[in-house]
């Protein structure tokens, strides 16, 4: 054993050098068993009053989902009718659209709307064109046209 | 009350009977494998509590394919290697200053080899520590260690060897700088 070890030996040999206060082995499991039926009772307890808080909030929230159910189903109904309505309209609007952008120049116009309308012939157009337009008028709307 | 006693009451239906035995023949041992653990008194006193309760929620389910001693150390041990790391987490080593207290603690009265002693072990990693102080206080076998931190033999042996060097080492530094 050299003198490292002897270190050790002579510290173990010492004996115990912690203290316990005066009497604490003696009521030990009395102060268990009063703490084991501590935690086992406010667990009982702490159920039913969980409960207790939350069974009104439940039956709140339920209510709620409820009615909320019951007003997007009202609403998801009546969109669902309106929104039909509402892209025939779109439909309709688009082709609207597109019949008053299709004409690309007055020629075409009078070929596809008015020539249409009025059930006008060529010859007319030709005559009311001459007579009410100067050249220079012609010559503009052909450059446009073009 | 032997083991084997606590073990029948128990099954016989006399719970606390058993349970009050069971605290009766371990609360002395348990509570000085603790308390050299976590040192201060207070600490011990709650640890050693965590442990007999949690020996009471679960002892309907101890199998007895290990004994009844080596299950009792593992669950002081476990509560005290739990205690430790909590402190580790909240910074610091709160056993290191309690060992520098040790010299004012009012349930301490052991001389200046003493305090090295504890001072030198509150150094070491927890489970090292659990290791030694087995070993070292309470003479335990490597095989019963080894059961009751679920570790090999082979590695406990290693672990105390370096630890007892450490230990040792940490003394003599400790006493040559007193003098």
């Amino acid at each position: 054993m050299n003198e490292q070890q002897d270190i050790l030996e002579r510290a173990r040999q010492a004996g115990q050098p912690f203290k316990t206060p005066e009497g604490y082995f003696d009521g030990l499991e009395d102060r268990l068993m009063a703490r084991i039926a501590a935690e086992a009772q406010p667990e009982t307890s702490r159920k039913v009053r969980i409960w207790a808080v939350l069974k009104p909030a439940l039956t709140l929230a339920a209510m709620f989902a409820l009615i909320f159910g019951m007003g997007y189903g009202v609403l998801s109904l009546t969109r669902t009718l309106g929104r039909g309505e509402v892209s025939t309209d779109v439909a309709g609007y688009a082709t609207a659209e597109e019949e008053m952008i299709r004409p690309a120049s007055l020629i075409d116009y009078y070929q596809s709307n008015l020539a249409e309308e009025t059930e006008l012939d060529e010859e007319t157009i030709v005559n009311y064109l001459a007579t009410e337009l100067s050249f220079s008028d012609l010559a503009e709307i052909y450059a446009q046209s073009y | 009350m032997t083991d084997q006693e606590i073990l029948q009451l128990y099954r016989s239906g006399e719970r606390e009977k058993a349970f009050r035995g069971l605290v009766s023949s371990y609360k002395e041992r348990l509570y000085w494998h603790i308390r050299r653990m976590v040192l201060d008194h207070d600490d011990t006193d709650d640890c050693l509590q965590n442990t007999f309760v949690k020996v009471w929620q679960s002892l309907d389910r101890f199998r007895g394919d290990a004994q009844l001693y080596t299950w009792l150390y593992r669950i002081a041990t476990n509560e005290s290697l739990t205690f430790l790391s909590r402190q580790q987490t909240r910074g610091g080593s709160l056993t290191l200053e309690a060992a520098d207290r040790l010299s004012t603690d009012t349930w301490f009265d052991g001389d200046q080899l003493q305090r090295s002693l504890y001072k030198a072990i509150a150094k070491l990693p927890p489970k090292q520590k659990a290791v030694f102080n087995l070993r070292y206080f309470e003479e335990m076998p490597y095989e019963k260690i080894a059961q009751v931190l679920e570790t090999s033999e082979g590695a406990l042996k290693a672990s105390y060897h370096h630890a007892y060097e450490k230990v040792k080492s940490w003394m003599k530094e400790e006493i040559d700088a007193r003098y």
